[in-house]
């Protein structure tokens, strides 16, 4: 018995969900058996037992027996934080289910992973001799699940998960002319470009790759004989896979998606021991395993480009990091690719603790990336939540241990995340600057700070909902207004959103919250409101009310109402609506717009932008 | 593992596992049907008993299997088979 489920039993037995820890070992499992005995294992557990966790709402809607893809789904949801309210559709009510978008399960769900088969794309009674019509056959039923997936949307505010199919040998194989099998071949690649595209155009459909991602997998994805009696076209371990891509989804729809990758030096990022065998010593580049190092570090790179944050932590003297970062030839981070730098002799997890205060995150937002047993052991064990990644055993697979558990993932990559790095280099600087002055209304005066409140457009909706889906702190009601949501809102007139977006002399922090206010006989209440935690403490969130009072004097408007839903995580919100001068039971809160005093900071420049 | 006693303590832990009984809840020689062993069970079981036993099951022969005994009489046959 695998000790992992004797302590999801024990978790069970004592009506709690399992700790950190041990989710992170069911995020990380490779054995498809292991991983199905726990899902079944979870999902027997009271369901009270996770209350600690995220709902997340799950429709299975399959063309074939769904088989172990229930367990094994929630061996990853439960896994990455969630507690999964799975329903699944009937067997052969695929195509109903779509059409009527009415999903199994109480009430909306969240997510609906659908889980597609060849045969369904397949004509029943076909032959190689008749490849037009073949071809056809294909491609009708493609037009089909296209038209009922994009109507469907339509009706669901749920993200819809396809993923590509692979083509079954058997199919490929009864075409004997080279030619045919390859255009049979060419003709299945366009159905799964299709599916994929399919996401690009709606941002309720995502596609994940699962016809590319069984490359990789080292067992088997087809039984022949589970198909031809169960119609099961999947094994376990491809199911496994499906869930894997599934669960990654989840994790960046629902904003947990990491922010800061922490990484040692020695034997991570280049191979060898600085101390001991100097700059021009250590392994990177040219040939193994120098070539593993550097690709790893190109990797790093990579991730910073799209919004990524890097740290270094590394047992070191600084001085001679210093330069090797900056000397060695071949060196890709170079010393302003981190925005935090700590390098020296100073316990790991107390480094990675000061990091975050200094970048403003929170260490659950981090990544650490370590060859030692030592350290990966101390940082999990001092840091619970904080992901940790080995980098020992051959370096050649680093960049695939860095990137296989999709920790950075995201939906969509705004502007704001691909200027990340660089504005958390300059908060880091901001907090040097706070040092200088006497008070914190002086230093607040000197940071010229200008908030801009505009409607919520095409262009910033994707930042707004990004901003709802992981703001856990300065989140007012917990409702999480997700794209689809929030662009229905921007075009009724009885609701307004608007992002707020903070400058100040250091540069321009971007999107950094929003508000969601829908208008009734004369009420203006505030659905939501989220401000992101890097602007806490400025007096950003009272421009924000003090907007929304003048707002709602100006249209006439006889009462505004907030309300305040605490979470195990919005204390620092709780006194908001009190202070921005309303009243109320802690719960729901109200003011005169007429009558309400002015509140807004002296040291704030408020600058309104019109919907374009 | 090659004794039939081992075999068949692990069959049955297995697809008591499946179940979601305890081995005093489900007799050996016991029809399985009696316990709601249907066609997703079944299928479940094989998955399991070949990648947790290392063997390859006829499936025909194991629909055919309807208790524990039986079943792990199968596996026993094709594990001695594997090693002649």
């Amino acid at each position: 018995m695998n000790p992992l489920l004797d302590t999801l039993r024990a978790a069970a037995l004592a009506g709690r969900a399992p700790d950190v820890a041990t989710r992170r070992a069911l995020l990380e499992l490779d054995d498809a058996a292991t991983a199905r005995q726990a899902g079944r294992r979870l999902a027997a557990a009271p369901a009270d037992s996770l209350r600690d966790l995220r709902d997340l709402r799950v429709a299975i809607v399959a063309t074939c027996t769904i088989g172990s893809f229930e367990p094994l789904l929630w061996t990853g949801l439960v896994g990455a934080g969630f507690r999964p309210v799975v329903g699944k559709s009937d067997y052969g009510a695929f195509d109903m289910t779509l059409a009527a978008a009415d999903f199994p399960g109480d009430g909306d769900p969240d997510l609906v992973a659908t889980l597609l088969d060849a045969a369904y794309f397949l004509p029943r009674e076909w032959s190689p001799a008749a490849f037009e019509e073949f071809g056809d056959a294909v491609q009708a039923r493609l037009r089909q699940l296209t038209g009922l997936v994009t109507a469907c949307v339509e009706r669901t505010s749920a993200t819809l998960v396809l993923h590509t199919v692979p083509l079954p040998a058997e199919v490929r194989d009864t075409f004997l002319s080279l030619a045919d099998r390859a255009r049979v071949s060419a003709l299945w690649h366009r159905l799964n470009a299709e599916l994929l595209d399919l996401a690009a155009t709606h941002p309720q459909i995502v596609t994940v790759d699962l016809a590319g991602a069984l490359a990789d997998l080292p067992a088997a994805a087809r039984d022949a004989r589970l198909h031809r009696y169960g119609d099961l076209p999947y094994t376990d371990d491809a199911l496994h896979l499906l869930a894997t891509l599934v669960r990654r989804v989840a994790q960046a729809k629902q904003g947990l998606s990491r922010k800061v990758l922490a990484l040692d030096l020695d034997n991570t990022l280049w191979g060898g021991v600085l101390g001991e065998v100097d700059a021009h010593g250590v392994q990177l580049g040219g040939l193994y395993p120098g070539n593993a190092y550097k690709e790893l570090q190109r990797t790093a790179h990579r991730l910073r480009d799209q919004g990524v944050i890097l740290v270094l932590a590394s047992k070191n003297d600084p001085e001679p990091v210093e330069k090797a970062l900056s000397d060695h030839p071949e060196m890709v981070l170079r010393n302003e690719a981190f925005s935090v730098r700590a390098v020296n002799w100073a316990p790991k997890a107390g480094n990675l603790r000061k990091a975050a205060g200094s970048l403003g995150l929170s260490t659950d937002s981090f990544v650490f990336m370590d060859d030692s047993d030592f350290e990966r052991g101390h940082v999990a064990a001092e840091l619970p939540e904080v992901a940790v990644v080995s980098a020992a055993g051959d370096p050649a697979y680093l960049v695939d241990s860095l990137l296989r558990h999709g920790w950075f993932d995201v939906m969509t990559l705004t502007e704001t995340d691909r200027k990340r790095p660089e504005l958390y280099r300059t908060r880091a600087m901001r907090s040097d600057f706070s040092e200088s002055f006497g008070s914190s209304e002086e230093f607040l005066q000197a940071l010229e700070l200008k908030v801009e409140i505009a409607p919520v457009t095409d262009f910033t909706i994707a930042r707004v909902a990004q901003l709802a889906a992981r703001t856990n702190q300065f989140n007012l009601t917990g409702v999480r207004f997700d794209q689809a949501a929030t662009a229905r809102m921007k075009d009724s007139p009885d609701h307004t959103v608007v992002s707020v977006s903070v400058a100040d002399r250091f540069g321009d922090e971007g999107i950094v919250g929003a508000l969601w206010v829908e208008h009734a006989d004369g009420v203006w209440q505030v659905l939501n409101m989220v401000l992101s935690c890097r602007v806490l403490g400025r007096g950003v969130e009272l421009a924000a009310a003090a907007w929304l009072l003048q707002r709602a004097r100006e249209a006439g408007a006889r009462l505004v109402e907030g309300r305040f839903t605490p979470s195990q995580k919005n204390g620092v919100a709780a006194d908001f609506w009190s202070r921005a001068g309303f009243t109320g039971d802690g719960a729901v809160f109200t003011a005169d717009p007429a009558a309400a005093a002015d509140v807004m900071p002296t040291w704030i420049t408020i600058r309104e932008r019109s919907a374009s | 593992m090659s004794n039939p006693d081992d075999i068949e303590a692990a069959v049955h832990k297995i697809i008591c596992e499946i179940l979601g009984k305890t081995p005093d809840e489900l007799g050996r020689q016991e029809p399985l049907a009696a316990h709601g062993w249907d066609s997703l069970a079944s299928l479940e079981g094989l998955a399991v008993l070949e990648s947790e036993l290392g063997v390859t099951l006829d499936l025909r022969a194991f629909h055919a299997a309807h208790t524990v005994r039986h079943m792990a009489e199968l596996v026993a046959s094709e594990l001695s088979a594997n090693t002649r």
